[in-house]
């Protein structure tokens, strides 16, 4: 499934020197244009600001004729030096690529040297054929994995994005309903790491689906976790999976259930009000799986419970431990 | 432990990492002490191990997500872009690059097809009444010649440097295009020399039997070696570029491009240093009032130059071929 994934995706996975892979998000046409288009524009306005300074400066000097020679050198190296230099000495951006959060670096994830910094700006004259339209920059950059121009392509080099995501905590399903839920749950129960996966992705994507929708998804992990669990068949998908969702990131302490109010009794009534967002199942609906053969083995429950040691700073040669 | 102990325990650590990224970007990095450099460091390795360990922990796969992000811009903080190293670039250009160019085909067969047809449309141009016209075309011809009716007697100083920066400008453009052009397949470069070839020789053998020969020759001698060699410098660079994805030698064609590419960059390096150079020479010698034996003067020393540039620090030796 994940090489399924990583060819649809537009990452690439990187080998550090500290032998660790992680995941570049390569930058495509759409946030490239806007970083060329804020360059372009910084560059058009040092010109013509350079030009009309070094001018004037020629001026009073009594030179009125160099300034226009200077304002020509100053709009050569510009021209054609202004990525590569930009490139060289701000670790791969330039003012655009910046705003833009993205980057240049190695196709192998190395930082890239001066000469692939000037090469890749200076060829990009032939991207931008014909015309400066970057057709050709296009196409060739749309034939590869890494959205290369010919320019990255000579270099080896690729624009990554460089994004920061907030640190999103644990979600908190504290209801009542839950943690009744969750005392249920045999107190042995250990999740493989895919099914423990799947829980917190369902968990942090729930609030956007409606309640009917929560079901119909939650109902392809809740049913075989019902059998094994021997659970009533009638219980709640979702309610069921943000209890194990408790049970396996949140919290250990055990909840005693509230004597009388078993969430089991206020199965199939529906007539309560719905609360805390959890949607009750209608008594004589049958459940119907949309892939009914698909496989179960992720749900296997793990004998020895996976503790790993965590250190302040866990070296990484303990990793291997069970 | 649970998910949520360790994202507490760990927290603290990556908002850590991330202030000091977020630092380091700035001016602050040549002002770092040591004592932040190491805690960086273990920082990042830190955040390294977590990403690792994290299938075992069974951290969500926001936090996964998170984790990759933040090596991703820790790594790029701590393996920076190297610039250019100016020692290693002297080395370069005086004592490697000459040798591989003396030995490089493309500059060979660059230097035979723009010198040949250079004399070729010069002898063409002066025996034949109306070779010139055909080539450059009649108004531009007669621009030419106006150009250097009368002999000057030296600019202005500022008119100069003006002139000097229009040289600047225009002269490494056409070899840096000419440069790019050759990536096709190394044979659009040739293109773009053989057409300035063609348009100097039959402008040169035009001039030489017109009235103003005196003051053309006057004009062009003293810069004519220099920016003359520039351009086969550049058409050269391009055409092994381009030439790299024809004949790859053995490795597939993205990574002959690629190995092709550190060698071109000194000998694009070397034409657009000799570009400015013959502009300024155009600029200031060319047009001065200075007597014509000075000005074949420079243009004898700098075909020296070349030669001892091209031959001498080129001619292959023993301990060179032995490391490289």
């Amino acid at each position: 499934m994940a090489d399924h994934a990583a060819e649809l995706d537009t990452s690439i996975e990187i080998v550090t020197p500290e032998n660790i892979a992680f995941q570049y998000r390569v930058a495509g046409p759409f946030r490239r244009l806007p970083a060329y288009l804020i360059d372009l524009i910084i560059r058009l306005v040092a010109v013509v600001v350079g030009i009309y300074v070094l001018m004037l400066l020629f001026e009073t000097l009594g030179l009125g004729e160099a300034g226009r020679g200077a304002g020509l050198v100053l709009w050569f190296a510009v021209a054609w030096f202004y990525g590569g230099l930009f490139e060289t000495y701000w670790n791969g951006q330039t003012p655009g690529k910046r705003m833009m959060h993205i980057r240049v670096v190695s196709a192998d994830g190395q930082p890239i040297a001066g000469w692939q910094a000037v090469l890749r700006n200076v060829l990009r004259f032939i991207d931008g054929q014909p015309l400066f339209s970057y057709q050709v920059g296009l196409i060739a950059a749309s034939l590869n994995r890494r959205f290369q121009r010919l320019g990255d392509l000579v270099c080896g080099t690729m624009v990554v994005v460089e994004e920061r995501q907030r640190l999103d905590g644990v979600m908190r399903v504290g209801d009542p309903e839950v943690l009744e839920m969750a005392a249920l749950l045999p107190p042995n129960f250990q999740p493989s790491r895919t099914l423990a996966r799947t829980l917190a992705a369902y968990v942090m994507r729930r609030v956007y689906f409606s309640v009917g929708r929560r079901m119909e998804i939650a109902q392809h992990v809740a049913e075989p976790l019902c059998q094994r669990f021997r659970l009533p068949p009638q219980i709640n998908p979702d309610l069921l999976l943000c209890a194990l969702y408790h049970r396996v990131f949140v919290h250990e302490t055990e909840v005693q259930p509230v004597r009388g109010s078993s969430p089991f009794g206020k199965m199939g009534t529906g007539s309560e009000p719905v609360g805390a967002g959890f949607g009750r199942r209608g008594s004589g609906e049958v459940p119907v799986p949309i892939f009914p053969d698909a496989p179960r083995d992720d749900y296997a429950v793990q004998e020895t419970p996976p503790e790993p040691p965590i250190p302040a700073f866990p070296p990484a040669w303990r990793q291997r431990r069970r | 432990m649970k998910v949520s102990e360790v994202l507490e325990s760990r927290r603290a650590y990556w908002r850590a990492l991330e202030e000091l990224c977020t630092k380091l970007r700035g001016r602050a990095l040549r002002r770092m002490e040591a004592a932040t450099a190491s805690r960086f460091s273990s920082l990042y390795r830190a955040a390294c191990a977590d990403l690792a360990l994290a299938d075992a922990y069974q951290l969500p796969p926001s936090t996964v997500h998170y984790l990759h992000q933040l090596v991703a811009r820790a790594h790029n903080q701590l393996y920076r872009s190297r610039a250019f190293a100016f020692r290693a670039w002297l080395y370069e250009l005086f004592v490697a690059v000459p040798q591989r160019l003396l030995a490089d085909n493309c500059l060979r067969l660059a230097f035979v097809v723009f010198w040949g047809i250079f004399a070729g449309a010069g002898l063409l141009a002066y025996y034949t009444p109306d070779f010139a016209e055909q080539v450059v075309g009649r108004d531009e011809l007669m621009g030419i010649e106006n150009m250097f009716a009368d002999a000057k007697d030296g600019r202005p100083i500022d008119q100069s440097a003006r002139m000097a920066g229009e040289y600047v400008y225009r002269n490494p453009t056409i070899g840096l295009m000419c440069f790019c052009w050759g990536l096709v397949f190394g044979i659009g470069g040739l293109y773009i020399m053989i057409s300035n070839a063609l348009i100097l020789g039959a402008i040169f053998g035009y001039m030489a039997k017109a009235p103003s020969a005196t003051n053309f020759f006057h004009f062009v001698t003293a810069h004519g070696p220099f920016e003359l060699t520039a351009v086969v410098l550049c058409a050269a660079a391009g055409m092994r570029l381009g030439f790299a994805i024809v004949n790859t030698g053995g490795y597939t064609r993205g990574d002959s491009l690629r190995r092709t590419a550190k060698v071109v960059v000194p000998m694009l390096f070397a034409g657009v240093l000799l570009f400015l150079v013959a502009a300024g020479i155009e600029a200031f010698v060319s047009p001065s009032a200075i007597p014509y034996e000075l000005k074949a003067g420079v243009a004898i020393l700098c075909t020296l130059m070349l030669l001892f540039y091209f031959v001498f620090l080129g001619y292959p030796r023993r301990s060179a071929r032995a490391t490289g």
